[in-house]
């Protein structure tokens, strides 16, 4: 599992981060970035198959658990090179590594995805995509939008 | 350890989102999201999350404080109390109790709002408002007016429902995040989207069609949609005829606005000003998004009434799916209206002109005397303190000099006061001017009734005791009113719903009991009503049930670019930040992603003025100056800036001119100069 954005909806209001720095002690993993004044991204960690965060950790800190790409911040030395392997960016380190939980032990899952007012974050990585075909077949049906 | 999770609403915009408040060890140890809301459901903006960081924060007032040369000292309340009912008594002793002026707060619950009102009007002054006027006045007079009720007609999740949603001078993406969850969901049913706004902003991302119109040209860009769907026989002849007047004079009136002409006048395309007019005209429920981009204008009341009677032509109101919503920017600005914390309303809209209202809250109050209005309005209000006709305000939950225009001669006006005593969370820019002042609670210290955007009532619990030995806003004016020799016995926020119930007819229903089983929109007239999420289903509170068309001619912004001032500057909020900044500005996650004042400028005119994205410029009216960040892009177009307002810089700039009936300043239009610092 990891969160998904569908960034047809994202506002770029920054609700996110406020939230991910509030539950995590004010250390955040998701970083809102606007591309120039037409969209705005937020940028977490894809929890990817094959983690390059992972790949470079030496300690073990960084590892696969099923989908998720976990920390165990005991075995963390804070070398940072798996700052420096993550291709987005969003693994940094100050004196240990930070990157994304999906809020562990949050029973209501991530807190990125409940306080999003718009939307934009979903653990469904289909939704977008089903939104953007329901859009087009009703579009199709109803001869355009106007 | 036990934990428990208080319901409160969320202090910051009008949208009135919920969320619980954690509380351990009666510390409020975090915050709990609230899925089963029926608005934000359980989502909350950059400003919601943050909200606790205000709680206890270092800068809070903790006891009531007293001048002492450039200084404060800390005193206790009974000497507080000693020294306000002293002040105020003086001046109303020596120059009578229209020398009083009282500006409750939009941030204070319905029970504070009703207090402060009744406070004043029973000292005899009828000089009371709040800051609605610096933000939906003209959607009171001119919604009042219109459709006979100054509200939002439709609830938030109904604009799922609409087919076509016109969002004209509001930025909601910024302001009111959760509402664009409501509109996504509309779009995923096929519904368009039209944004009119002179800013590329993260609202108009959602749009079908952008009409990025020229300030202060509102009135003919409606006018010039009215044309086309009266010209192209878009209208609602059934709805005109059955439930409106006035339908004949404003085709007369639009009848030159030309979708050329209106081109000319706001720099909208032609074809684009057709496509939304048919776009809005023809779907079965449209609806109508707006706010300070429509309200905060010397034509503030006509623009809202272009906006109505855009409504009432295509018979867009009394269905789900359609509606005018005006946008409120506070948690409280509609419940404090409702109240009667304006200078031309008692609690209920009734007019303060009338002598029946002045009978009929002589018999609900038992007493005589009670002043006949309308009173002088918050603007006003400073002009008369400049004037020396005001000598003694009690401010509450308010920063006028930050918030007002042109602030420089608001501190004045506050300087020149004989007594002032403002009654606070921080020591805000006004509280600095004060004699006396009185360190109040935050939502999550008291409790008491709010009235969201949508005229939903909800109820916010006590989470939390207030810092040191600051006190809730209710229990302080209770305090005042008794050392001034009223009888204000009221032992805690429900026993004044109780009398809000009494009094109030649109409140009659909405009870403390009913509160716990969730919101209830006004008007809910008796205990069994159901309440009003939908307005005008069958006809108008007005002559006959029917709305009034009226139709307005545009006039152009009372300042214009000139070549002294050759740019137009804009005003607005930011997602992050909140009005004045009072509470944002010292809210460490907020600042700390938006900590400078900017001022957005189009690539063009940075370039002719060797502005380069970054640097500090110097931003020039006839009234003042002030520095900013020099923000470069394409959100505006090319002789146009745009300034947050929550830094004290921005309204050292803006126009103290107002709109002639609702008195609002034109905070969205006044023209300035712009040249590099070094």
């Amino acid at each position: 599992m990891a969160v998904y954005i569908d960034i047809n909806r994202c506002i770029g209001c920054r609700s996110c981060e406020v939230a991910c720095q509030r539950v995590h002690g004010g250390h955040g993993h998701i970083n809102v970035h606007y591309v120039g004044d037409y969209a705005a991204v937020p940028v977490l960690c894809h929890h990817c198959q094959e983690a390059g965060c992972t790949m470079v950790c030496f300690s073990g800190a960084l590892h696969k658990e099923g989908e998720v790409t976990a920390f165990d911040v005991e075995k963390c030395t804070g070398c940072g090179l798996c700052a420096l392997a993550c291709p987005f960016g969003v693994v940094w380190t100050d004196k240990l590594a930070h990157k994304c939980d999906l809020c562990q032990g949050r029973e209501e899952g991530p807190a990125c995805m409940a306080t999003c007012p718009a939307n934009a974050l979903s653990d469904d990585f289909e939704l977008a995509a089903r939104r953007a075909r329901e859009r087009s077949a009703r579009a199709v049906a109803l001869g355009g939008r106007r | 350890m036990t934990k428990v999770l208080v319901p409160t609403v969320c202090p910051y915009c009008g949208a009135g989102c919920g969320f619980y408040i954690a509380v351990e060890k009666e510390k409020a140890s975090g915050i709990e999201y609230m899925p089963d809301h029926p608005v934000s459901q359980g989502a909350l903006c950059a400003k919601g999350n943050a909200a606790l960081e205000i709680l206890c924060h270092p800068e809070r007032l903790v006891s009531p404080l007293k001048r002492r040369g450039e200084g404060w000292v800390r005193i206790s309340w009974p000497e507080a109390m000693d020294l306000v009912a002293r002040g105020l008594s003086q001046a109303k002793k020596k120059h009578g109790p229209r020398s009083l002026a009282f500006l409750s707060s939009s941030k204070c619950s319905n029970e504070d709002n009703y207090l402060m009102q009744k406070l004043a009007r029973l000292l005899g002054s009828p000089h009371i408002d709040n800051c609605a006027r610096l933000c939906h006045s003209p959607s009171v007079v001119g919604l009042n007016r219109t459709l006979g009720a100054a509200g939002m007609t439709n609830p938030i999740p109904d604009i799922a429902s609409s087919r076509c949603i016109f969002i004209i001078g509001s930025n909601l993406a910024e302001n009111h995040p959760v509402i664009s969850r409501w509109i996504h969901r509309a779009k995923d049913q096929g519904a368009t989207v039209i944004v009119a706004d002179p800013r590329a902003t993260p609202t108009s991302w959602m749009a079908d069609i952008f009409l990025q119109l020229e300030p202060g040209t509102d009135v003919a860009l409606l006018n010039g949609m009215a044309h086309v769907i009266i010209k192209e026989g878009l209208i609602n002849r059934d709805y005109i005829d059955r439930s409106t007047r006035g339908f004949e004079a404003l085709a007369e009136a639009v009848k030159e606005a030309t979708a050329e002409r209106t081109a000319e006048i706001t720099g909208v395309a032609a074809e684009d000003i057709v496509h939304a007019a048919r776009a809005y005209a023809k779907s079965p429920a449209s609806s109508i998004l707006y706010s300070m981009g429509i309200t905060q204008h010397s034509t503030g009341t006509d623009n809202v009434q272009a906006v109505s009677n855009l409504a009432l032509i295509c018979g867009q109101l009394g269905r789900p799916g359609t509606g005018v919503m005006p946008l409120r920017g506070q948690n409280n600005v509609q419940g404090a209206c409702d109240m009667g914390a304006l200078a031309e309303f008692y609690p209920g809209y009734k007019k303060a002109a009338d002598p029946k209202t002045i009978q009929y809250f002589s018999a609900a109050w038992s007493v005589h005397d009670l002043p006949l209005g309308p009173g002088l309005t918050a603007t006003e209000m400073i002009e008369a303190a400049a004037a020396g006709t005001i000598k003694a305000m009690y401010i509450m939950g308010e920063d006028p000099a930050n918030s007002d225009p042109c602030s420089e001669n608001v501190r004045q006006a506050l300087e020149s006061l004989d007594f002032l005593v403002v009654q606070d969370i921080f020591m805000t820019a006004t509280a600095q001017l004060a004699d006396v002042v009185l360190p109040g609670a935050v939502w999550a210290e008291k409790e008491g009734s709010f009235t969201n955007t949508e005229r939903r009532v909800q109820w916010s619990h006590k989470a939390i005791e207030p810092p040191g030995v600051a006190r809730s806003d209710g229990e302080i004016i209770c305090d005042v009113a008794r050392s001034m020799g009223l009888q204000f016995d009221y032992p805690h926020a429900a026993s004044v719903l109780d009398e809000i119930n009494r009094t109030v007819p649109q409140y009659a229903g909405i009870t403390r009991e009913r509160l716990d089983a969730g919101s209830i929109a006004w008007p809910c007239p008796n205990a069994d009503h159901p309440g009003t999420p939908i307005l005008h289903c069958s006809g108008f509170n007005l002559a006959d049930g029917r709305a009034s068309i009226v139709p307005v001619a545009f006039r152009p912004a009372a300042e214009a670019a000139s070549s002294d001032y050759p740019l137009i500057l804009t005003t607005g909020r930011v997602a992050v930040h909140h009005n004045a900044g009072s509470m944002t500005r010292r809210s460490p996650s907020l600042i700390s992603r938006e900590p400078d004042l900017y001022v957005e400028m189009n690539r063009e005119d940075a370039a002719a003025l060797d502005v380069q994205d970054g640097d500090e410029v110097k931003i020039t009216t006839i009234r003042g100056e002030t520095a900013a960040i020099a923000r470069l892009g394409d959100r505006v177009k090319k002789g146009v800036v745009f300034m947050p307002f929550h830094f004290p810089g921005t309204n050292i700039l803006t126009t103290e001119t107002t709109d002639r009936e609702a008195r609002i300043p034109e905070f969205k239009v006044c023209a300035c100069n712009i040249s590099r610092r070094d």
